[in-house]
């Protein structure tokens, strides 16, 4: 049957990126559809209970910045809080959080209940409804068939996801869930590339049976950094839903943290190890899929790097209301028996109980270049990809996608020109360029390493960074907005200020730059939000460093500004190199600046297609 | 399509081939440089005689610089053309100097890109202007491979992998805050930033090695009086550069020209006569021939084949050897003129310099001579040009400040912002370096991820 009502927006998949994906289709105003396997692993975290960390918490400070969820919602069910890279410098400087990994779930689940325009329904999507190259809807394994203006695919890990411990197979995207079997021959009926990846997690824990008396202990911040901009935030924000009266779970930010805790490999696990490689999926030839080189197997580690001694591992709490730990650093696909005796020769885990197996997970992905920067599909039009399904790997990552993918799929679905984050804007314009532009051959994560321009993405400055994308989009409240924009000129404000006002020693930005901490600074500068006062301090003391940042920035942006029509033939241009030609007609970019950063296309390249695309625009209007 | 475009600048004639060498400068800020380098912005089109005085007041050249006012130029942007003697090196200089003003190398096909851009060409013209940024890319792409296929390009080989071996350390204590990565040595770090600066600064320093290479290889042609040395002069710069007469002694005082011969650029100086028995006036002009001759890279001896082999004065003798002499016997039109097969110490050649009888045989003798020269330098020898340096003059101030940044306890974000434009300098020289080359390098080296 076909469900009665046509929606905007269909979603598939409630991980990380469909839950952004759907909540911002339903607050930019468009009808949306969520469809799920199960409501009840709603953003599930299938890895380690923790948001943030390196380059990932300045993204997760992002989405907030552009209304989406992830950041107040770990705010709110997080149960341990530290900033990374305190002695880094400030724009390196990442805020990571534990946490509660049924809170979390639970608490976007009922988000997503209360969120209007929005319905929720538990359906396994078998495949996509197509007219035309376009994508009209989706089949259910209900056989219930649901039509929409657009579709966004936010599967994960489960297409054709198969498990493996040690030579033990399962399909399944994740332990104890369901393996997408039909959805990867609909896209490839479409045309669409589809190629394996894999990726692995470590074993579980029972709590009570670790003994922590040797452990060291690993607290949180005793002033946590949160992710949700909560100076500009309202208290009823009538985007998130307070204002129902519902209950909804979460404590107050920072309350009760609790520690994780450390301990490391011994002698005795390399010796397992080593003894047992034959027996790991992934060193016996059973895994297919190219794995992450940052996130290596305890296999990987011992053999690539055989004289260090020993492997640091945390023991990482799930929750408050569980004594379940996971053991971050131990991901392996040995056999059961075999981790059974790995995980008991580390310290403090002698006698441990495990609650659920190590794994090793492969499954089908679309290499990223066959989508436009808006993240719709080059093959089939209405269609979006966000999430591991394009090749990444993290919730942050994830999740940034389908806020993204969201937002287009409902600006397309009213014919509106979709929200294309650039590179020197947000790490999320980092990361989608990156993918629609140079692909990824192993599951993509986001390293501030990446950011030509990361010193403009210190964490505090994202609110301020995407306020035009936001304000253009109302993907905010208006309060909020106002609030922001006011922000951003009292920053504005005091940064000159402290910049060209004399005092007895020279400007105040003199005094900062040469010691902050013994810099005295106005009264009135003083009173203001630390948030604004961290950000302007931010500015004059890496004045010339930020400067030259923009300098560079400014140089690119006419290359960026000049569109490359859809319809040039790359191959039929004389004067182009071939194999400049094959890679820009492979991965079709939108404007001259993202073609300069194609690998192998060179600069006059460039200058050529300047010449031709001035060429049919004078040809145009002579 | 508008263009905040930036100023670019570069050779308008092919590298020292001929007498004039033309550097042009094209966008926004030319009028600006003009006024700097000449003190004043002239009327548009009229050629102006002046001298090119660098950034530091040094004294350049005499040239001949003609200002173009925008729109009504050939790129329609403000441009200036400098007209400076032939000498590559003079003309590198100027570019140098543009550069450390803040221009910018042109791209191959910058100036007709941006001349068709702003509409100064017709539309009829696309597809010559994209055929001509093609092939001048290819030919400078040729070109840049051959020299990265040198000595030059395994330096920067070896410049580029130390630089990313920092980065790529200062990285994985930045991105992996919290992996159990060995201590972190900024002793170590600074330690290799003063070693790329040390590899920095010598291969800059190849740049003024370089310049004496390219002002000329100091050639002196010297003889009895009379052997006919100031013809030989005439015949090789193609011009009455000296006076000849047949009164032995006319040439009184050493005089200097250049020409290039087989893409070498030699200095020639003609030298008064070896008289043993001169004049007081004659002897000081002697002196002068020997003063030049004890800086002689390369020794042309004219010899009147009519007469006797003349015995050279020893402390030339010395000085001169089969791999940087040629004997030149001279007059081989006149009757009485025996042909000369003998000299073991010297390759020779046979020529007329009256009727321009064996000239390309002595040019052949004497490229073979600079050629070899070239090699005597040594492997190391990596003559770098005006753009290579600037980009390497980037690089160097980059280092300087991230070793300071380190030795002051600075945050290392602001270290990796430095060694990043740093790299970015190198990769002006070697092509672009992708950032996965720091990623690759660091999961290289460190065991990275839990
Ligand atoms: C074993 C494992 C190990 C991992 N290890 C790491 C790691 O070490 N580091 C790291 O950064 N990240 C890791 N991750 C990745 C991280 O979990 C994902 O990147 C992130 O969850 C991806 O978010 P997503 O929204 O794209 O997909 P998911 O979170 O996988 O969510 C997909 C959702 O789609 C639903 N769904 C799937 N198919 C269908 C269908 N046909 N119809 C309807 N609904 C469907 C599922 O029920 C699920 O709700 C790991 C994941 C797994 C499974
Ligand atoms: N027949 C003949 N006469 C020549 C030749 N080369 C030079 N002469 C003549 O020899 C005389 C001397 O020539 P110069 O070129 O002045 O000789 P030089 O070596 O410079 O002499 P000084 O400067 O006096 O040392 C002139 O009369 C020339 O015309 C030649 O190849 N053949
Ligand atoms: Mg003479």
């Amino acid at each position: 049957m076909i469900y009665k009502t046509p929606f905007d927006v269909i979603v598939c998949g409630a991980g990380h990126a469909g839950v952004e994906a759907c909540l911002a289709a339903a607050r930019m105003g468009s009808s949306t559809l969520l469809l799920t396997g199960n409501i009840d692993t709603i953003a599930q975290m299938s890895c380690n209970p923790a948001i943030g960390g390196q380059a990932k918490g300045q993204m997760v400070r992002e989405i907030d910045a552009l209304g989406g969820e992830m950041a107040i919602n770990t705010d709110v069910t997080g149960i341990q809080f530290r900033l990374l890279n305190e002695s880094k410098g400030p724009a390196v400087q990442s805020p990571r959080a534990q946490c509660d990994k049924k809170a979390y779930q639970f608490r976007l689940k009922h988000t997503l209940e209360l969120q209007p325009n929005l319905q929720l329904f538990q359906a396994t999507v078998t495949g996509l409804i197509y007219k035309d190259g376009k994508v009209v809807g989706c089949r259910t394994s209900l056989d219930i068939d649901f039509m929409g203006q657009t579709v966004v695919i936010t599967t994960g890990t489960f297409l054709r996801g198969l498990m493996h411990v040690g030579q033990n197979k399962n399909e399944g995207g994740r332990l104890g869930d369901f393996s997408a079997k039909t959805l990867s021959g609909s896209l490839l009926e479409a045309g669409i590339e589809l190629q394996r990846l894999k990726t692995g997690t470590p074993p579980r824990i029972l709590g009570r049976s670790i003994n922590f008396a040797g452990l060291q202990e690993q607290k949180g911040d005793l002033e946590p950094t949160f992710f949700a901009f909560h100076d500009t935030r309202d208290p009823v924000d009538p985007f998130h839903v307070e204002q129902t009266g519902e209950r909804r779970i979460g404590w107050k930010p920072g309350s009760e943290q609790v520690s994780c805790w450390m301990t490391h490999t011994t002698p005795e696990s390399a010796r397992i190890v080593r003894d047992n490689l034959h027996q790991s999926a992934m060193y016996s030839g059973e895994i297919a899929g190219v794995g992450p080189r940052y996130c290596p197997s305890i296999e990987d580690k011992f053999v690539r790097f055989a004289d260090k001694p020993r492997h640091l591992l945390y023991l990482e709490p799930e929750g408050r209301n569980t004594n379940e730990y996971y053991i971050n650093g131990l991901s392996t696909s040995l056999p059961f028996d075999v981790q059974l005796d790995l995980v008991h020769s580390i310290p403090g885990l002698e006698q441990v109980q495990l609650l659920r197996p190590a794994y090793a997970v492969e499954y089908d992905f679309a290499p990223p270049t066959q989508m436009f920067p808006s993240l719709e599909s080059r093959k089939v039009e209405n269609l979006f990809l966000a999430g591991q399904i394009n090749g990444t790997s993290g919730y942050e990552e994830a999740a940034a996608q389908g806020l993204v993918a969201g937002v287009n799929a409902a600006l397309k679905a009213r014919g509106a020109p979709p929200l294309i984050i650039k590179r020197h804007e947000a790490y999320i314009g980092v990361l989608i360029d990156d993918l629609v532009t140079k692909g990824t051959t192993e599951p993509y994560r986001m390293f501030t390493s990446r950011a030509e321009h990361r010193l403009l993405f210190n964490h505090g400055s994202a609110e301020l960074r995407l306020f035009e994308h936001a304000n253009n989009l109302k993907l905010l409240s208006d309060s909020r907005l106002g609030r922001i924009s006011s922000k951003i000129d009292r920053i504005a404000y005091w940064e000159n200020c402290l910049e060209t006002h004399k005092t007895a020693g020279g400007p105040w930005a003199d005094a900062i730059r040469r010691d902050k901490t013994a810099a005295v600074l106005p009264a009135a500068f003083m009173a203001e939000p630390k948030e604004a006062r961290e950000e302007v301090l931010y500015r004059v003391t890496y004045r010339g460093y930020l400067d030259r940042e923009r300098r560079q920035v400014e140089k690119l942006k006419d290359v960026e500004r000049i569109k490359i029509p859809s319809s040039l033939d790359y191959l039929a241009i004389p004067g182009l190199r071939r194999e400049s030609a094959l890679k820009l007609h492979q991965i079709r970019p939108q404007n001259l600046g993202q073609a300069g950063r194609i690998s192998g296309v060179n600069p006059s390249d460039i200058s050529i297609l300047m010449v031709l695309i001035a060429s049919a625009l004078r040809a145009e209007k002579p | 399509m508008s263009f905040s475009g930036d100023t670019i600048a570069a050779l308008a004639t092919p590298v020292g081939t001929s007498a004039i060498a033309v550097v042009r400068a094209s966008g926004p800020q030319t009028a600006d440089l003009v006024r700097a380098i000449f003190g004043t912005t002239p009327p548009p089109r009229l050629a102006q005689h002046a001298a090119y005085r660098d950034r530091n007041g040094a004294l350049v050249d005499d040239v001949l610089f003609t200002f173009f006012a925008g729109p009504n130029s050939f790129t329609g942007e403000d441009t200036v053309e400098i007209s400076c003697h032939g000498n590559p090196f003079i003309a590198q200089k100027i570019l140098g100097d543009l550069f450390a003003r803040g221009g910018r190398a042109a791209e191959a096909g910058e100036f007709s890109k941006r001349a068709f851009l702003n509409g100064r060409m017709d539309l009829s013209q696309t597809e010559a202007v994209m055929d001509l940024i093609h092939a001048r890319s290819e030919r400078a792409l040729a070109a840049a491979n051959l020299q990265l296929r040198g000595a030059l390009g395994r330096q920067m080989e070896s410049l580029i992998s130390q630089l990313v071996n920092v980065l790529a350390k200062i990285e994985a204590y930045i991105d992996f805050p919290d992996e159990d990565l060995p201590l972190e040595g900024r002793q170590a770090v600074q330690d290799q930033i003063a070693q790329l600066l040390i590899g920095t600064s010598r291969l800059l320093a190849t740049n003024q090695y370089g310049e004496l290479l390219r002002e000329g290889i100091k050639t002196v042609i010297l003889g009895e009086p009379n052997a006919g040395k100031s013809s030989l002069l005439n015949r090789l710069v193609g011009r009455d550069r000296a006076l000849v007469s047949p009164e032995p002694g006319t040439t009184r005082d050493y005089l200097e020209d250049r020409v290039v011969l087989g893409g070498h650029w030699l200095r020639l100086i003609d030298t008064a006569g070896l008289n043993q028995a001169a004049s007081l006036l004659e002897k000081r002009g002697v002196d002068k021939t020997f003063e030049q001759a004890a800086g002689a890279d390369l020794f042309l001896w004219v010899i009147d084949s009519t007469g006797p082999l003349p015995l050279l004065p020893p402390s030339l003798a010395a000085r001169m050897t089969p791999r940087n002499t040629v004997a030149v016997f001279n007059k081989i039109d006149l009757p009485a003129a025996p042909r000369f097969d003998r000299l073991q110490a010297f390759p020779f050649v046979n020529i007329s310099a009256l009727q321009g009888v064996g000239l390309e045989a002595l040019q052949a003798a004497v490229i073979k001579l600079a050629e070899s020269f070239h090699v005597e330098t040594g492997d190391e020898l990596v003559a770098i040009n005006a753009r290579h340096a600037h980009a390497l003059e980037q690089a160097k101030a980059c280092l300087v400040t991230a070793g300071q940044k380190i030795a002051s306890g600075e945050s290392s974000e602001l270290v990796a912002s430095d060694l990043r434009v740093a790299l970015d300098a190198f990769g002006q020289i070697s092509g672009k370096i992708d950032n996965e080359k720091i990623l690759d390098q660091l999961f290289a080296q460190f065991c990275i991820g839990k």
